[in-house]
């Protein structure tokens, strides 16, 4: 079986639970009170990282390299969670984790960054990544990437992998109605933006967690200022919209009272 | 994200080990203080390296495993005199550090009660009358003229500890020779006869029950030369070993209460500036005090404290909250404020009487679970800190000199530091402050003073009993508000519905509805999901766990179920409660409400184990 | 003024999508002339559809190749397209086959790229909106850099409607395909495998089950096998789409015996996904808010719920019926399938 190399594109979004507010900063719309809110690595991404894992821990890849852009501090406390759940090692660029930021720019330094690599083997690449992340949620970074590195063969929403006995790659991606299409790849290079995939989250594992520690820690330490903005986009307006409607609230009405007047809004046209 | 079964191995993992030289259980004020102290010395290029015993050829290899998913989860403060802070961050600026600012005003408030439900003695109606009368009041509050010395905040700050202490981790961790894990309970300490040898992590990948269930992994073993154990008043592993290994002398944690709070953004018009501190009584029950610190922006953290001598059966936080905030005194600033985030934890109150053995073979204690608070001052952040730089301090010194860490060489290097400080000093002329409040109210205040004047030498009152034993009953608590026969009627009328007793009570004594406002007046749920962001990772046993379930039938009282911060712990089948792990915030205020004692010890017949996840908010 | 171009595969009998006479709606919104760009391996259909569409031009590029969604072959197509075109804005529907490549295509032509987007509108140069951080902040943003490309999501916009008159003539844009771009082959689509398609996105209707199904109910036990054939037996009487809470979907994780046809694709909110439907039904949940955003795109709310003081009573549903859900469904199916005769 050939030994891939994976890189997984992925950065650091706020914690699912947390309320968000927009800002302006002199640097374009932000969140209130950004540095003080809890992150977890991208959910998507994250998938894709626990996939790239499994394939080394199969044997199929030599090892897992996680590319993160975002403010090295907010990404040294991420690393304290997500350095526990499997072994990866690390490219930290110091920059911005906004949702606001250019998808252009952003994969513009990431190419910069991927290109830099040492070791670099373009015909071993898997680029991994989530289909879109929690922030900008736009879906096209990783696509950018993957154009800028000259790779011409994409999937998005991408749920298995599986690597039959020639090499190959057989994806499934997520397609309308709930449907996967399945396509066969002939092998690396390839992008690979993941949805959910199949595999359950990692356990906490003090082992992995104290070996990971010993490359993530200096990777954060030397995390080189990656500077983006928001490119050539004008914000007219960031607002969490206000929608409150009149609830009617209904306590005394029968069950098959109910039931008639449910029936009868379900059928109006 | 959903849990899929995994192709599994053939057979069962088995626990694995691990080696380290020092593993510390927690990470709050303590640990930060001990971890900030050490990793500075192992980063000290000018100094001689001090190399690992478990991994030689390596540095020292020291871990810290933090049962909430963030350090600065599970914490919550504070207004402090931070001294021994300022000693280990001399450059500290409160500007660097999110919503921290230095102490510019304090008041003390005594509350009125506008609504006329509080259970007031004889004496506090007096009083209440007399201040009407003859001084006014100033939306029903009346600010203290004078307040003694020991309740000033000196050169103090407001800090939310949740950001401190996400701050003071990011500084120790980027020192690069220390490592702090979060998301990692620990279950237990592993006890060979007196010594501590490591620590046990729990279990993932198990059912509700504890069961192997998809993706088990078993706790891994971590050995280490010395445990710190820094996990709270109310850590699993602190508990254990003062189960294992007694208390000194008489001592026992038997004084507690819940403090639980909001933290809110003010109203753009607000009047209030950064660095107010306000401390209050009176309201919503005399018990229940109560504070409002300012911090920078608007933001504000408000709450109250339920002490285990309230002795209701029904004592509940989340709603006294809600009458506390909407208290005029209160209101005047809280009216259009909005909820920012909540959280609940347990204080230790016992003081130097709750002093566990600070060392042993293998092992040490530092923090609240150590008995460090001061209850007369009722600062418990700094001490915390401080005990950690002095065990840090004692254990640098042990290295150096390649001293193992027995009890003997521990008790000289920590244990006389600590006995020398401030902390004890301290801690000595507070030891029996809150002993009056045994008695009652009035007692327990005039108490305190007569402490805090006297440098600890004249106190009034007795030793409190074991909390279990100072639940009262319902009929008495509403003895002359709710007839016993309504008492009953309430009682049956919950019992069938499947809800706690509080919210009824309380109505029926002349407590008036909340009006919600989806603002700061929020639904219990809510405050939990908006405020506190309380979730819990799936794949580990419930850590609430009721002992004897026959035991729990026969209990009338069901004081769990009333005190529950998070309403994790609700009525459940045939008389057990049935217990939530996704709701609870692991204030712990369960373990010492519990009015069943199993005969003839100190526990009690619920069991709070550690467990992962609760609050995710570091606003706290 | 801007030069538009609606991008859109054809589908696999050659016809036009559905989504893209929505997008065409949003195009129209771009306020420029408006041609058409469709590739597919056959596309003759979907030209005969669009007489009477008010198209400037029509370009075609057709080849064996673009007969299955694949990257290299799709994007060079595309790509292609849209320099014949010179459209200086490219409208897409955003079918997985036209996300799957529409960045890559803004880049080749040193272009832009906005997705997602909810609204477009023309005064004064061209502005779109979209959200951001999984639909709890929404932006409306312009750009001044061309080609500028536009992924409309389906749902967000109405289909256009059509006149009557002839189609411009088609216009072949023929396009390179080497082997480069053919070393992944499609080999053929799978159903999920639970065996009940539950995800409906085109239904009137998104029905969302909660936690509360499987919670023990009055008589003090739990009654899945019941709730199953309650909530299997709307889907199939009313032709709703199936969502779920995060709790829901969670529980079906940790293998307790719930309902079996759920996965974490039907989740709404939160992780999962954020559907657009005219209506939504919701029943046994709190309607606490970090579910309640994925209703962000449901139009009209109703819920079912035992408890009034619900998150939804407070503003986030039009009308809260406080009842037993078992019951209420019971009833409803059966209305249900008594009226069925007529239909």
């Amino acid at each position: 079986m050939p030994a891939y190399q994976i890189l997984v594109l992925g950065s650091i979004v706020p914690d699912p639970l947390q309320t968000l507010e927009p800002l302006t900063t002199p640097q374009g719309p932000g969140l209130k009170n950004e540095a003080m809110l809890p992150h977890v690595l991208d959910p998507w991404a994250a998938h894709a990282l626990y996939e790239a894992a499994s394939l080394v821990a199969k044997g199929a890849a030599s090892k897992v390299t996680l590319v993160a852009l975002g403010p090295k501090a907010k990404l040294q406390q991420v690393m304290m969670a997500v350095g526990q759940k499997v072994p990866f090692e690390l490219l930290a660029l110091d920059g911005p984790a906004s949702g606001f930021t250019d998808a252009h720019e952003v994969s513009a330094r990431l190419s910069e960054a991927v290109a830099r690599l040492p070791g670099l083997d373009r015909s071993a690449l898997l680029l991994f990544g989530g289909w879109e992340s929690a922030s900008r949620g736009a879906g096209v970074t990783l696509q950018m990437v993957g154009e800028q590195l000259g790779i011409y063969d994409q999937f998005f929403g991408v749920d298995e992998l599986t690597v039959e006995p020639d090499g190959a790659l057989r994806i499934l991606e997520r397609v309308e109605g709930g449907k996967h299409q399945v396509s066969r790849c002939a092998g690396p290079p390839a992008v690979l933006g993941w949805a959910t995939g199949n595999l359950p989250e990692p356990r906490n594992n003090p082992q992995v967690g104290m070996a990971n520690m010993r490359a993530l820690l200096p990777a954060l330490q030397k995390a080189s200022p990656t500077p983006a903005g928001i490119g050539g986009v004008r914000f007219e307006s960031v607002v969490v919209p206000r929608v409150t409607r009149e609830t009617r609230i209904v306590k005394d009405q029968s069950v098959d009272e109910i039931a008639r007047e449910l029936v009868e809004w379900i059928r109006k046209d | 994200m959903t849990e899929k079964t995994a192709p599994g191995p053939i057979a069962p993992p088995s626990r694995q080990s691990l080696d380290v030289d020092i593993a510390c259980v927690g990470f709050g004020p303590a640990t930060a203080g001990f971890l900030t102290t050490l990793s500075r010395r192992l980063a000290d290029a000018s100094r001689p390296p001090l190399p690992s015993l478990a991994s030689p050829g390596l540095p020292l290899q020291v871990v810290c495993y933090e049962r909430a998913d963030d350090a600065g989860f599970g914490v919550s403060g504070v207004v402090t005199r931070a001294r021994a802070i300022r000693a280990a961050f001399p450059d500290l600026d409160p500007a660097q550090i999110p919503m921290a600012a230095p102490v510019r005003e304090e008041k003390v408030l005594y509350l009125v009660d506008p609504v006329g439900a509080s259970r007031r003695s004889v004496t506090l109606r007096a009083a209440d009358r007399t201040l009407r009368a003859f001084h006014g009041v100033d939306h029903d509050s009346f600010e203290l003229p004078w307040t003694p010395e020991f309740l000033h905040k000196t050169e103090g700050i407001v800090f939310s500890i949740g950001q401190l202490m996400q701050w003071m981790a990011g500084q120790v961790m980027a020192q690069g020779t220390v490592q702090i894990w979060p998301g990692t309970p620990v279950a237990e300490a592993l006890i060979e006869g007196q010594a501590v040898r490591g620590v046990r992590l729990l279990d993932q990948g198990v059912d509700r029950q504890g069961r192997p269930g998809a993706g088990y992994l078993p706790g891994m073993d971590v050995h280490a030369a010395l445990t710190v154990v820094a996990d709270g008043p109310v850590g699993a592993v602190g508990r254990q070993l003062d189960q294992t290994l007694g208390m000194p002398g008489r001592n026992a944690r038997r004084e507690w209460a819940v403090g639980m709070k909001l933290v809110v953004d003010l109203p753009e018009d607000t009047p209030l500036s950064a660095g107010t501190v306000l401390h209050t009584f009176g309201f919503p029950e005399p018990e229940i005090f109560g504070f409002l610190y300012v911090h920078p922006d608007r933001v504000a953290s408000v709450g109250i404290f339920v002490p285990s001598w309230f002795d209701s059966p029904t004592r509940t936080s989340y709603r006294y909250l809600q009458h506390y905030v909407q208290h005029p005194a209160l209101w005047r600033y809280l009216q259009s404020a909005r909820l920012r985030s909540w959280g609940a934890k347990s204080l230790l109150e016992s003081g130097r009487r709750g002093e566990p053995f600070l060392v042993g073979d293998g092992f040490a204690r530092i923090g609240e679970g150590s008995g460090s608070t001061n209850v007369l001052t009722s600062s418990g952040v700094d001490e915390a800190f401080a005990t950690g730089v002095q065990l840090g301090e004692g254990v640098i010194e042990l290295l150096e000199a390649q001293r193992p860490f027995t009890r003997p060489n521990l008790e000289t290097a920590y244990v006389t530091r600590r006995r020398q400080s401030w902390v004890e000093q301290e801690g000595r002329v507070s030891e029996r402050a809150r002993d009056g409040f045994q008695r009652g109210v009035v007692t327990g205040l005039v108490g305190m003073a007569l402490s805090g004047l006297t440098g600890g030498r004249a106190s009034l009152g007795h030793e409190p009993p074991h909390p279990a034993d100072q639940v009262g009953s319902v009929e008495t608590f509403y003895a002359g508000k709710i007839p016993a026969a309504e008492v009953a009627r309430i009682r049956a009328d919950c019992e069938k519905r499947g809800v706690p007793l509080h919210d009824a009570l309380m109505d029926r004594a002349g407590w008036p509805p909340i009006p919600m406002d989806g603002q700061v007046l929020v639904s219990q749920q809510d405050a939990l999901l908006l405020g506190g962001k309380v979730q819990a990772p799936p794949g580990y046993a419930d850590h609430v766990v009721f002992l004897d379930p026959e035991l729990c039938r026969a209990c009338g009282k069901r004081v769990c179920v009333e005190i529950c911060s998070a309403e994790a712990i609700r009525p459940g089948d045939a008389g057990t409660p049935a217990f939530d792990r996704e709701k609870c915030v692991h204030c712990g205020a369960c373990l010492w409400s519990c009015p069943t004692r199993l005969s003839g010890t100190e526990r009690v017949n619920l069991e709070f184990r550690a467990g992962a996840g609760g609050l995710h908010s570091a606003e706290n | 003024m801007d030069t538009v171009l609606l991008l859109t595969p054809a589908e696999q009998d050659g016809t036009l999508p559905r989504a893209a006479r929505e997008a065409l709606s949003a195009a129209r919104a771009a306020g420029g002339p408006v041609a058409v760009g469709l590739f597919g391996a056959s596309t003759g259909a979907a030209t005969g559809q669009l007489a009477g569409a008010g198209l400037a031009r029509i370009f075609c590029a057709e080849d064996e190749a673009l007969a299955e969604p694949r990257y290299g072959t799709d994007a060079a197509a595309a790509t292609a397209l849209c320099r014949a075109s010179g459209a200086t804005v490219i409208v897409a529907p955003a079918l997985s086959r036209v996300a799957r490549i529409a960045a890559g295509v803004a880049h080749r032509l040193g272009g832009r790229i906005d997705t997602h987007v909810t609204q477009l509108a023309s005064d004064g140069g061209l502005s779109v909106s979209r959200w951001y951080y999984r639909q709890r902040i929404e932006a409306r943003l312009t750009r001044a850099q061309r080609p500028w490309v536009l992924l409309v999501d389906p749902g967000a916009f109405p289909a256009a409607s059509f006149g009557s008159g002839a189609a411009p003539g088609v216009e072949r844009v023929p396009v390179e395909l080497g082997p480069e771009l053919k070393r992944s082959t499609v080999l053929g689509q799978r159903a999920p495998t639970s065996g009940e398609q539950t995800i409906r996105p085109d239904a009137k209707l998104l029905f969302v089950a909660g936690a509360g199904w499987t919670k023990k109910q009055a008589d003090g036990q739990p009654h899945a096998e019941r709730a199953s054939e309650l909530i299997l037996g709307f889907l199939r009487a009313s032709g709703a789409s199936l969502g779920t809470s995060k709790s829901l979907t969670d529980q079906a994780g940790e293998g307790q015996k719930v309902l079996e046809f759920m996965t974490h694709l039907n989740q709404v909110g939160q992780t999962g996904s954020t559907p657009r439907h005219p209506r939504g039904l919701s029943t046994c949940c709190h309607g606490e808010e970090p579910h309640v955003v994925g209703w962000r795109f449901i139009r009209e709310r109703r819920v079912v719920n035992l408890d009034p003081a619900c998150g939804w009573a407070r503003g986030k549903a039009d009308v809260l019926y406080v009842a037993d859900a078992f019951a209420v469904m019971e009833k409803v199916n059966a209305l249900l399938a008594a009226a069925k005769p007529e239909g």
